[in-house]
């Protein structure tokens, strides 16, 4: 039939759709395959290139390497070392050889061919064995018992290679001789390693010789990476940690991470990805096999599908990678309970900021200010056990009373007595409680610092035109300040002074007179004030920055108050007393007939007998000035103020009115967070808590109109929201319609760019870690001194004076004036090595009273020599422990310090000694100080008397070894003593008494030194005086 | 190999030689060979055949019972005689191979579900429906497991395409009338495959204990909550003493929150409870195509003047 | 024109499947009614022309005198069946290589997600959430939708249409059917998929999915609108207004099924249970619309406000 006559569903044909789409189905499977091998495996690609790459590095990097060690060993030394290596060999070769020969060709053919008839019969007998043991007839066991023997009786032929005819052997004669030859074998093998003992040991030196001179990797190691290299497979590099299930595959792309070779990106063709870890001091620490990657960097340890997605900066992925800026984010996870990190100074400046600026004081942070916290605990106990305690006398009393009730019997009675007696007992039980909790308050009270100073003394203290104008924005006042900028309207500023300044108290100063300006600035600039204190503004600017810059001081202060403040800074008007919740007067005492007198001694409080405070709440301690010193600083500061600066009347602040609105703002604001305020001493801080900020779920950080931008720009993340917050405090008011009081409160602190890396840092770090406990860095041992320690040195700035461990710099070293060499000597000393160097009691006492003395304070215990002088900063004793278990720690001193007894000298040696040090050769008291006065004066060394108490031996031997290496620039002269035999001798021209003195030399000045006393210490002047 | 020649299967010579009486020297051995040579040759001659007509072997048909050729017979047969094949018939009306009429929905929704079922059960093989590590093996699956990417997505996109292909498979239905006598009871399983597909992939949604899973089925469940008379929100719930501790919901979470229990209960229902059901629903509505006569159409058209009277009940 | 929030949106993997249906559902239905157009002009030819009718062979298909009545399955149906599974496979293949099924944050239940979606395809009942309570929106409607769907071919009293398309014969179902299938089911998916953003909120494609937004919308009960206080006098009102809708409703449908001379004619086949539980459910059925106009137009939240249930 015709063709359109043809049936189409039978005739048509389908076989063109189904080539086409067959063909269709093998691409999109071979599509399948090819994403799986590689699309999702972009790893792959990146161990090809690192292979080639790093075969490429190595290639370049072994010629010179060769080359310096061709030229070490064509070094004589290298040679020596290399010839008598090679003789020693030769020397043991022949003896060598004649046990391998006799090992591998004779006995252990020898073994092999016998161990297997042995076997045999053995494995024979152990079956007939088994077979008695199981069998139950006596017969049987009997007639299996006869097999055995005979077993044991046959012979077998046993041809031993080496032996030309075969032997016949029982089984015992087997065993023997397979045991003999074992035994044989092992003997020889132990000869043999006697025998090259010597070449051996030899060879070892020799390399030694070598890698101790060759610099990173030398042509050995470089050569096994090149083995390792040429193994190399491509392969998924993962390290799993069992108890924490984690899985990194960082290394799987990251692939220099932990070669020996330090691969820089510049050496691997300028591939970031390959270089290795910059700080394998850290990967020791932290070894990767048991931390993993992701803990510290973040990031999906598992994802290698690809960058973005291994990196974890894909949408939903809750821990991504830390940025370059924040990497030390990832320390803060597992040392979120110190305020100095090691090799993380990122992150510890952002905590400084975080504490110095009084971002804690508004928001709660596990272990910062932990004293105010603690306070108002211990307060609530203290009232908590008084009421426990009236109520338990009440009960004693219904007791008595219902026992004096003639109506019931003797033996209630005597039970109820009893029971009186009993709780009235238990009541001392609570005393004791509470002197204890007033104890620890007596401690935390000096303890507790604020971070800006008490607003109660404001009306003695300052100018009060001044006050409006700093509150309006005090970074222009005083660049650089703590003090943040707030957004106030000019009501604001109006009220909040007005409040400030009618809540002040009020106190009369005593009239201090003019004090001579000249000698305060020298006073100031040398005392040790701009350790903390810069003064000068811009490029001028010079000193700390741990406190205020002083240079507009005369526009705001009052001088009387400044004379009192520079003489004692802690000296308050009135004391406060936490349990009351308020400031004492001279009434408060004179109800209970007491003077008006309160300080360190005198911490009672006369109403109810808890402890008070009676000190500022300032860190600033007391220099121990003199009246006149401090009316000549006061003087200088007062002086220090831009020319023609003038201030409007500021009449309003008196104004009543205003007082109400003030406090309500002052308390929006949380000024008390910061200041001590007369009536909002109890106040809670008013931001967040930020202990967790780090894992906060990203929708409940309010990003309010910014979300969407936010987004589009790639800042959505917790990094982001820190900065743009931390940049602009009321960033996220944008746009927004918000009456005043709904507005961000948080002001702004103008942080430089790297202070705010810093403190995102540490934000960002601040997670609730589902890290197992082993992570996280809580050392039982001196480290955990060390962890407390800091807290302590970074609340008094130990380390604007003092190095407190090595390649920091203090504050002096920035000052011009210590640049000059006269000066150099003038710098606080190093306490690097401080805990080996003094002994711990001493310490105790010094830091307690730096003065060493009771009576005549205006000098310093040990360097009175210094101008710059150890302040008293009253410490705790809780904070004096801390302090000096931290030391000791520093150093690796051991728990308790006991000074170990020195052998006393005798008669003679003191002679010897006091000649020695006073001997031309060793000028001792040209420097040391010696008390007598006129000497002093130009003296620039410690005093002998206090050395004994202070120092420990050990140290001091070591010290007058070698000085220079313990503080290099010191002024004492090293190379005092030379080795002689197996002691140490003095170097310089002896006395004539040392003649035939054999004993160790430094030790003997050591031992003079610590049986030292003062008048020995004349006769010693005398006997220097008689030298001259 | 049982190739015996299929015409005589009379045992081989060679055999029979070989068991011959163990007397004589070299006539023996000229024997064994003569023999050996025999079968030898019989072999030979069987391995030709074989391999000529391979489909004239026991071995052969004893699998494929029909011949394979162009005639009506065999083709019938071949469909017949199928197991998979024979819930077709042999011959069906010539129009209902148009895909215009049919849209293949329901075929290819079968299909869809063979591929999910295939997935699905090697998914399985890298899960574990527990809260500490659901979301961990998700990720293992995206990484580590040879194709678990693909899988995973397959398994997904494949629910995604099936809910789709029910639908326009019952909208076809629908068009063409074929619910109507003699199908209607088919229809109504249809409709419970339906709420099935919809339940198994309600059902997964939860396994990978992600936020997305997580909310979507805590939005799903609250429903429940408030079932009329049994949920403890819903109307006369709270009158019949329903809580939040045992009513329906709970029943369905196996607790009052989305947790643990709930996830091994979407496991369970989603790997094995439902799909059992569903497939049992699949054969009776298999079977009943068959059993009503085939697909319904392209049935000639009926005018409107031909409408028989109802039968009266 | 947020252009980032559209892609956004329409990109995200799950809802490559509504667009999809945006696509498919069309489509089908175009080629469905196409083929019900055809069949309806040759049943038009066949009723004018008697003679026509006892001779042809009555399907718009080609058919030739000696050309077979049925064909083999094998080959002729198989090919297509093992064709079909082919591209389907290819899709699926290709689909899953190229899209990630979505993997979001660990399940946290302290964090609401916001907007949290039911899966696509139950959008449809949580937008309903919207104008009825959960126990109406969540368990009544999907429980009457299925029974409603098993119960169609025990009320459809027309036996025309059997087999094959034609939209004349079934005017009414079809459309009902449509109604229901793409008004009411595909269209609130979509809804609730592509328009509803966080809060619920109506947000029109291209505009940003804000979080901050607040809109204002109070909706009031019926009773309070006419000022009916008191909770008998409020049921006992709103019984009142739901009759009065449902005698309104049974009216119009009755209408509509009784408008042309062929639907009176099924009328007359239809058993009275048959037209009982059509008309219930059809009620039902309009009462979605109903609600949801009376939402969007007169901010109406509930209509009958009892203590036990609000509707």
């Amino acid at each position: 039939m015709s063709d359109q006559d043809k049936d189409p569903v039978v005739h048509s044909s389908l076989s063109r759709p189904l080539f086409i789409w067959s063909a269709l189905l093998v691409l999109s499977l071979a599509w399948g395959l090819y994403d799986e091998m590689y699309g999702i495996r972009p790893w792959k690609s990146y161990q090809a290139k690192f292979e080639k790459l790093y075969g490429r590095y190595l290639k370049q990097a072994m010629t010179p390497e060769a080359q310096a060690e061709r030229q070490i060993k064509s070094s004589p030394d290298y040679r020596k070392l290399d010839r008598q290596m090679q003789a020693a060999e030769r020397q043991a070769m022949p003896r060598a050889g004649e046990i391998d020969k006799e090992v591998n060709q004779t006995l252990v053919p020898k073994i092999l061919a016998l161990n297997d008839p042995f076997q045999e019969v053995r494995s024979h007998i152990g079956s007939l064995t088994y077979e008695i043991e199981v069998s139950k007839s006596q017969g049987r066991k009997d007639s299996l018992r006869k097999q055995i023997d005979e077993l044991k009786a046959g012979t077998r032929k046993v041809k031993l290679p080496g032996e030309d005819n075969a032997r016949e052997m029982k089984f015992a004669e087997m065993d023997a001789l397979l045991q003999a030859m074992k035994a044989r074998k092992a003997a020889l093998l132990q000869e043999r390693v006697e025998v090259m003992k010597a070449a051996t040991e030899l060879r070892a030196a020799r390399d030694q010789y070598l890698s101790d001179r060759i610099s990173g990797a030398s042509s050995a190691t470089l050569a096994n990476v090149q083995n390792s290299l040429d193994k190399f497979d491509i392969r998924i590099r993962q390290i799993h940690i069992k108890d924490v299930d984690l899985v990194d595959r960082c290394e799987s792309c990251h692939l220099g991470t932990r070669e020996p070779v330090q691969l820089t990106a510049a050496a691997m063709g300028g591939n970031e990805v390959f270089t290795s870890h910059p700080d394998k001091e850290l990967l020791k620490i932290h070894d990767p096999e048991q931390f993993g990657c992701t803990p510290c960097h973040g990031g999906n340890g598992v994802a290698v599908s690809s960058v973005v997605k291994a990196h974890g900066y894909n949408e939903h992925w809750l821990w991504p990678l830390h940025h370059k800026e924040n990497i030390e984010a990832g320390c803060q996870q597992c040392h979120a309970r110190e305020i100095v990190t090691e090799m993380a100074d990122t992150l510890n400046a952002g905590r400084e900021i975080f504490r110095l600026r009084g971002c804690m004081a508004c928001h709660r942070y596990d272990g910062f200010d932990r004293e105010a916290d603690e306070i108002s605990g211990v307060n609530q106990d203290l009232r908590q056990l008084a009421q426990q305690k009236a109520e338990m006398l009440r009960q004693a009393g219904f007791d008595d009373q219902k026992a004096n009730n003639p109506r019931i019997s003797d033996a209630e009675a005597k039970k109820l007595f009893q029971d009186a007696s009993n709780l009235r007992v238990r009541t001392t039980t609570i005393d004791a409680k509470v002197e204890q909790l007033d104890m620890r308050e007596g401690e935390l009270v000096k303890e507790v610092k604020k971070v800006g100073p008490s607003l109660k003394e404001v009306r003695m203290k300052l100018n009060k035109a001044w006050i409006p104008v700093w509150l309006k924005d005090p970074h222009t006042w005083r660049e650089g300040t703590k003090m943040p900028t707030f957004r106030l309207d000019d009501d604001e500023i109006r009220a909040i002074s007005a409040f400030i300044w009618q809540s002040g108290v009020e106190g009369d100063l005593p009239h201090q007179a003019p004090g001579d300006p000249e000698k305060g600035k020298e006073d100031f600039e040398t005392r040790g004030c701009m350790a903390c204190h810069s003064m000068g503004e811009g490029s001028q600017k010079q000193g700390g920055t741990f406190a205020a810059n002083l240079s507009r001081e005369g526009e705001k202060a009052n001088y009387d108050y400044l004379v009192r403040w520079v003489h004692n800074p802690r000296q308050r008007t009135e004391p406060y007393c936490p349990y009351e919740k308020k400031d004492l007067t001279a009434a408060d005492y004179a109800r209970h007939g007491l003077p008006f007198v309160f300080d360190l001694q005198h911490t009672k409080c006369p109403n109810d007998g808890h402890e008070l405070q009676v000190q500022q709440m300032t860190p600033m301690p007391s220099l121990r000035l003199t009246e006149d010193e401090a009316r000549d600083i006061a003087s200088y500061l007062m002086t220090r103020k831009r020319a023609g600066a003038t201030y409007a009347d500021a009449g309003f602040m008196d104004d009543p009115s205003l007082k109400n609105k003030g406090l309500e703002k002052v308390r929006f604001y949380g000024c008390a967070g910061c200041h001590e305020i007369a009536g909002l001493e109890e106040e809670q801080r008013i931001g967040t808590e930020l202990t967790k900020e780090g894992s906060k779920p990203i929708e409940r950080l309010d990003f309010a109109l910014l979300g969407h931008q936010a987004e589009d720009q790639g800042w959505y993340t917790h990094k982001g929201f820190f900065e743009h917050k931390l940049a602009d405090p009321a960033v996220y008011d944008k746009g927004k319609e918000k009456a005043k009081q709904d507005r961000l409160k948080m002001p702004n602190f103008n942080l430089s760019k790297p202070e705010i890396d810093a403190v995102t840092t540490f934000l960002e770090g601040s997670v609730d870690s589902t890290m197992p406990a082993r992570y996280f860095y809580a050392p039982a041992d001196q480290r955990q001194d060390i962890i407390e320690g800091w807290w302590v040195v970074r609340k008094y700035n130990c380390m604007g004076c003092h190095k407190v461990h090595v390649g920091q710099t203090t504050i002096f070293d920035s000052m011009t004036r210590y640049q000059d060499p006269d000066w150099v000597e003038q710098k606080p000393p190093t306490l690097i090595g401080e805990g080996a160097r003094v002994n711990p009691g001493w310490l105790m006492r010094f830091l307690n009273n730096p003065a060493l003395s009771e009576t005549d304070t205006n000098r310093d215990g040990v360097r009175r020599y210094l101008h710059a002088r150890m302040p008293t900063f009253s410490f705790s004793d809780g904070e004096i422990r801390t302090l000096v278990r931290f030391f000791e720690a520093m150093s690796s001193q051991a728990e308790p310090y006991i000074a170990q007894p020195l052998d006393p000298l005798t008669d003679q040696e003191r002679v010897m000694a006091r000649q020695l040090f006073s001997s031309e050769g060793a000028p001792c008291l040209k420097c040391h100080m010696t008390g007598d006065p006129k000497h002093d004066a130009k003296a620039t060394a410690p005093d002998f008397t206090v050395a004994k108490d202070r120092l420990k031996p050990g140290w001091t031997r070591r010290w007058i070894l070698d000085p220079a290496m313990m503080a290099p620039g010191t002024a004492m002269p090293s190379g005092l003593f030379r080795a002689q035999g197996d002691h140490m001798v003095f170097a310089g021209p002896l006395p004539a008494s040392f003649n035939g003195y054999t004993k160790d030399q430094a030790d003997l000045l050591v031992r003079y030194m610590f049986q030292f006393t003062p008048d020995e210490l004349s006769r010693m002047r005398a006997s220097a005086g008689g030298a001259k | 190999m049982p190739e015996t020649n299929g015409h005589n299967g009379q045992p081989p010579a060679g055999g029979a030689n070989s068991g011959g009486d163990g007397n004589g020297g070299g006539g023996k051995l000229a024997n064994v060979i003569a023999g050996a040579k025999a079968v030898h040759a019989k072999a030979h001659e069987e391995l030709k055949e074989t391999l000529k007509a391979p489909e004239k072997t026991d071995v052969w048909k004893s699998v494929l019972r029909v011949k394979h050729d162009e005639t009506p017979r065999s083709r019938a047969l071949g469909v017949l005689s199928n197991v998979f094949l024979h819930l077709h018939p042999a011959k069906i009306n010539r129009d209902a191979v148009a895909y215009k009429y049919t849209w293949g929905m329901g075929g290819m929704t079968f299909y869809v579900y063979i591929t999910l079922v295939f997935t699905g059960t090697l998914l399985m093989f890298y899960y574990h429906p527990s809260k500490v590590v659901a979301f961990r093996d998700i990720l293992y699956l995206e990484n580590d497991v040879p194709f678990g990417k693909l899988l995973r997505n397959m398994h997904r996109w494949g629910a995604h395409l099936m809910v789709i292909m029910v639908e326009l498979h019952m909208f076809r239905v629908f068009l063409t009338g074929s619910y109507k006598k003699p199908r209607e009871f088919n229809w109504v399983v249809g409709v419970l495959l339906l709420v099935l597909t919809l339940l198994l992939s309600f059902t997964g949604y939860l396994l990978p204990d992600d936020q997305l899973g997580f909310w979507a089925v805590t939005v799903g469940t609250n429903m429940a909550r408030a079932t009329p008379l049994l949920g403890h929100a819903g109307p006369f719930g709270p009158q019949l003493g329903m809580t939040p501790f045992n009513d329906v919901r709970f029943g369905l979470l196996g607790g009052s929150i989305v947790d643990s229990n709930a996830l091994l209960r979407a496991y369970i229902w989603h790997c094995v409870a439902i799909p059992i059901i569903a497939s049992l629903f699949m054969i009776v509505h298999f079977w009943r195509v068959r059993k009503d006569g085939g697909i319904s159409g392209p049935a000639p058209v009926q005018l409107e003047r031909e409408m028989k009277e109802p039968r009266k009940l | 024109m947020d252009l980032h929030q559209l892609w956004t949106i329409l990109s995200t993997p799950d809802n490559v499947p509504i667009v999809l249906l945006l696509f498919v559902v069309p489509f089908y239905t175009w080629y469905g009614l196409r083929q019900a157009f055809a069949n309806d002009r040759l049943i038009a030819e066949l009723e004018a022309n008697p003679e026509m009718a006892k001779t042809h062979h009555r399907k718009v298909q080609p058919y030739k005198q000696g050309w077979a009545k049925e064909v083999h399955v094998w080959p002729y149906l198989l090919r297509i069946e093992f064709l079909a599974a082919i591209i389907v496979t290819v899709i699926l293949i290709v689909w899953s290589i190229t899209l990630n099924a979505p993997l979001e944050e660990p399940s946290n239940p302290t964090l609401t997600m916001n907007p949290s979606k039911a899966p696509w395809y139950f959008l449809g009942l949580q937008e309903m959430l919207v104008y009825f309570d959960p126990w109406m929106a969540g368990v009544v409607m999907p429980s009457l939708i299925i029974i409603g769907l098993m119960a169609i071919p025990y009320i459809d009293a027309n036996p025309l249409g059997n087999g094959y398309y034609t939209f004349k014969q079934r005017k009414f179902s079809i459309l009902t059917f449509i109604f229901g299938f793409i008004v009411l089911w595909v269209s609130m998916i979509v809804i609730g998929t592509l328009i509803r953003g966080p809060g619920w909120m109506w947000f029109w494609p291209g505009t940003t999915w804000d979080h901050n937004r607040l809109i204002f919308e109070v909706n009031r009960d019926l009773p309070d609108i006419f000022g009916i206080t008191g909770r008998i006098g409020k049921i006992v009102f709103g019984a009142i207004v739901i009759a009065l809708y449902v005698a309104a409703a049974a009216l119009l449908i009755h209408k509509l099924i009784t408008r042309t001379e062929f639907n009176r004619k099924i009328y007359k086949r239809m058993s009275v249970l048959q037209y009982v539980v059509m008309q219930t459910f059809l009620v039902i059925m309009l009462s979605l619309p109903v609600k949801i106009l009376a939402r969007q137009l007169f901010r109406i939240k509930y209509v009958w406000v009892t203590p036990w249930f609000n509707i």
